[in-house]
């Protein structure tokens, strides 16, 4: 049973065509990951499944809901869907403890002390409890954007999406955000993370999707999208980053 | 000891005399500040000059022609004012802390400061005679001298010892603005200087015994810091109690309001009036709002839920040209506003509760301020100002601000907004206020507004003031605002998105706060300038601070004579301005250093 179904999405920045017809499924508990060159329409994409973008051709469905103009669908999805920035985009004013209960206190309407447990409970799994009350300038990059994570697993999505979340680190912080995201991916959560962490997609991707000038040129399980690419495409497009 | 002088002294060095060009500089500039104070200070001193002309006349000053049977209205009114600050201070008392070392430190630069003006200060002024001759006079004699210098020297040398002794002592940074405050009210009960008195026929008697300066207010003032103290304490106590902070911040919005008129206005009500009209329209009017908060979001009812805007709407606009009692206007008016919140927010119990609370806060309020404003004032004086003075003065720079400030919030917002119509409106009104110059408003307010306002409608020309003065710098802190609203990535509103908050969330918890925090200094600046332009009410015949000192004072022939004594006046309220400007910039660069701690 499919989670999330993409048909035919197409998607125009005036007369620009970033999106030229997607159309895929993703399981519930499955780790996608996608990857291609810069400007591809990756973060396109991705931010249309929880309508941060809005698709104008073709449609998608996320756990059985359309992403229509529908102001009560949006906010369905939005509570289903946690998104990860490359740049975090935490909230700078306020400190982590209160970026992460944010959205249980306001928009789930939960009580301050119910979510601050939870909220610690997530800290400690990011493995970062003793930040609680520290503001996110305060931090590392890595920290943040493990905060970040906090921050949206806190609405209890069903489904993650990761646009480049290590891009924006310096090496030695990746891995501690790699591993956090594993944690996640154990625990059986509905991913989609664009990257260019060919480690990660091989440890941990159940697939990979290749995208190239708005179109899906590549779908492969791991093992065969790196060591037998059906498609010239990806073979260059290997040869470049790896 | 050794080392700690010779640090001192290559700082210095390094920066006042790091090369030729900086130690010509530092030398000019010395010789200049000297010869300023120099001069300053033999003006202050010369027997040529009368502060009597000041010090007699701190009343009229503070509230030019209020009526002294009245002034209780005006302690009441601060003393609330402090009490609220105290349970403020209290509640969000900070934790920080400080070693007793910076306290010494301060008194120690302080003593520094007098021993060098003493050291420095003239022994002889000059000044221009009547007859045009120069007259030179003794003002600072070596035993004056000495006797300050002394005393001064011991308590710096003694400052300076005990800031360097490590004293394991530290005190909560809060607490301490009660030690300060505690130094004037101590200074008005001891510290005396002379007053003009006068007998039963209105004849002067000088120089009779030097009177304790503030005498008629020393009883008043000490009273009032009690109060703040034991408030404070209050404050302290309920620290933990979180619903008490809330109430505090919407008393602390609704107490100006509430001193304004109970100074401005000492209102006559006719009972009668309140019983048969103003008490049956707050019952309907609270009934018909809190029906609808409980049972807008039932299906059935909300079906029917257009029909009913629709009527409120249309009986608002009937509102206009029917005779009904004022207050019904303006309940429909806002009722209107209230209905079309109302669906999106009563989702929730806690949602529903908050909005009875707000409906009912806002229907008291408009009830007092019309009763207040409609009925006469009991207070009668000369003129067309209610009073003048300082308390003018503060008052259109505190309510101006007071008011212009949320104004000025949502004229940004709405310049922002989505909805075409509410931007033009919003963008009109900005660019039409800013366009024309503050003196042709305050012409409006005295001349041209009443035209304007709903028949039967009358303000005090002080409130037509306000009213322009509020439009006016709300204006400016409209486009400083969208100046803060610009400077937030576009990666927040995403966040917030991605998360799932409403518009009003996102603007309330995420952007605004923001915004508000990336321009508090030229908010700041914008107070400020509104606190000095406050004197250009001078032309519309209000008689603010500066008139009182410049025209009013320098008029006065009866019981004393003071025509001719402007400088002086000029000079102290000078002072008075720099004071409070000086303070508010510093207490602002202290606010956005602690609220900076999120952006490092
Ligand atoms: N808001 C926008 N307005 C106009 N063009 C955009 C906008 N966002 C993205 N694009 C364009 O769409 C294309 C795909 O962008 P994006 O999805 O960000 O690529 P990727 O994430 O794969 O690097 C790029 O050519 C980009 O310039
Ligand atoms: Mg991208």
């Amino acid at each position: 049973m499919s989670i999330i179904q993409a048909k035919d999405v197409k998607k125009w920045f005036g007369d620009f065509q970033a999106l030229k017809g997607i159309s895929m499924e993703v399981a519930e508990g499955e780790v996608l990951v996608i990857c291609g060159p810069s400007g591809s329409g990756k973060s396109t994409f991705i931010r249309c499944i929880n309508r941060l973008e809005q698709h104008q051709e073709g449609e998608i469905i996320v756990d059985g809901i359309e992403l229509t103009n529908d102001l009560k669908n949006i906010e369905a999805i939005r509570s289903e869907v946690g998104m990860v920035f490359q740049s975090f985009n935490l909230f700078p004013h306020i400190t982590v403890m209160q970026n992460v209960t944010l959205a249980p206190i306001w928009v789930r309407k939960k009580s301050r002390s119910e979510s601050e447990e939870k909220a610690m409970e997530l800290l400690e799994r990011m493995g970062i409890p003793e930040q609680a009350n520290k503001y996110p300038g305060q931090l590392s990059g890595g920290q943040q954007q493990r905060v970040a994570i906090a921050r949206a697993l806190a609405m209890e999505p069903k489904i993650m999406l990761f646009d480049e979340p290590t891009s924006a680190l310096d090496p030695e912080m990746i891995k501690e955000v790699l591993d956090a995201m594993k944690v996640l991916a154990e625990d059986g959560m509905t991913m989609i993370v664009v990257t260019h962490e060919m480690g990660f997609a091989k440890e941990v991707a159940d697939r990979v999707m290749l995208f190239d000038d708005g179109q899906m040129v590549e779908e492969n399980t791991p093992e065969l999208f790196f060591d037998k690419p059906k498609h010239d495409r990806t073979k260059l497009f290997l040869s470049q980053i790896l | 000891m050794v080392d700690v002088i010779k640090k001192n002294i290559k700082s210095v060095q390094e920066s006042l005399f790091s090369s030729v060009g900086s130690s010509v500089l530092t030398i000019a500039t010395s010789y200049l500040v000297l010869n300023f104070f120099r001069g300053m200070f033999g003006f202050i001193m010369s027997s040529d000059k009368d502060w009597l002309a000041v010090l007699n006349n701190m009343q009229l000053y503070m509230v030019q022609a209020y009526p002294e049977s009245d002034f209780i209205r005006v302690w009441i009114s601060v003393g609330l004012t402090f009490v609220f600050s105290g349970i403020s201070i209290g509640l969000w008392r900070s934790e920080d802390r400080s070693n007793i070392s910076v306290i010494f430190d301060r008194f120690f630069k302080v003593g520094l400061g007098l021993l060098f003006f003493t050291i420095v200060a003239p022994t002889f002024t000059s000044y221009m005679g009547n007859d045009g001759s120069v007259i030179t006079e003794e003002v600072f004699s070596r035993s004056t001298r000495l006797g300050i210098l002394i005393p001064t020297l011991i308590g710096t040398v003694g400052f300076l010892v005990l800031k360097n002794v490590k004293i394991n002592f530290s005190y909560n940074n809060s607490d301490v603005v009660f030690l300060y405050l505690f130094i004037p009210v101590v200074l008005i009960w001891f510290v005396k200087l002379p007053v003009i008195q006068l007998d039963e026929n209105r004849d002067r008697i000088m120089p009779d015994p030097l009177m304790p300066i503030a005498n008629t207010t020393k009883i008043p003032w000490s009273v009032i810091f009690v109060l703040f103290l034991l408030s404070y304490f209050i404050g302290i106590y309920f620290k933990d109690v979180k619903r008490l902070k809330n109430i505090m911040s919407i008393s602390w919005f609704l107490l100006p309001l509430l001193i304004f008129s109970w100074i401005f206005k000492k209102p006559v009500i006719e009972m009668n009036e309140v019983l048969t009209g103003d008490i049956p329209i707050f019952v309907i009017f609270f009934v018909v709002g809190l029906l609808v908060v409980l049972f807008i979001n039932n299906p059935i009812v909300k079906k029917y839920y257009s029909i009913y805007l629709g009527v409120v709407l249309v009986g608002t606009l009937a509102g206009v040209f029917i005779s009904i009692p004022m207050l019904a206007k303006a309940c429909l008016l806002l009722l209107s506003l209230f209905s079309m919140v109302v669906p999106a927010v009563s989702t929730s119990t806690q949602g529903k509760r908050s909005l009875i609370i707000i409906w009912l806060v806002a229907l008291v309020t408009l009830t007092f301020l019309l009763r207040g404003g409609a009925s006469e004032t009991g207070i009668i004086v000369p003129g067309s100002s209610i009073f003048g003075g300082f308390s003018l003065t503060w008052l259109l720079a505190i309510f101006g601000t007071y008011v212009s400030f949320p104004l000025g919030v949502m004229l940004a917002l709405g310049r922002n907004s989505k909805l075409p119509i509410v931007r033009i409106i919003c963008t009109g009104i900005i660019e039409l206020v800013r366009s024309v110059p503050y003196i042709t408003w305050l012409f409006f307010a005295s001349v041209t507004l009443a035209v304007f306002l709903p028949a039967g409608v009358e303000f005090n020309l002080i409130v037509r003031v306000l009213m322009v003065t509020a439009f006016f710098s709300g204006a400016y802190f409209a486009e400083n605002i969208r100046g803060g609203l610009q400077s937030i990535p576009k990666g927040q509103y995403e966040a917030a998105d991605a998360i799932g908050m409403s518009p009003f969330q996102k603007t309330g918890l995420i952007v605004l706060p923001q915004a508000l925090r990336a321009v508090i200094p030229t908010l700041v600046s914008s107070a400020i300038t509104a606190f000095k332009d406050s004197s250009l009410v001078t032309i519309i015949g209000l008689f603010d601070f500066l008139t009182i000192g410049k025209t009013v004072i320098d008029n006065q022939s009866v019981p004393v004579n003071f025509v001719g004594h402007q400088r002086e006046n000029l000079i102290f309220v000078a002072a008075v301005y720099w004071i409070f400007t000086f303070t508010l910039s510093r207490r602002s660069m202290k606010v956005e250093k602690r609220l900076g701690l999120g952006e490092r």
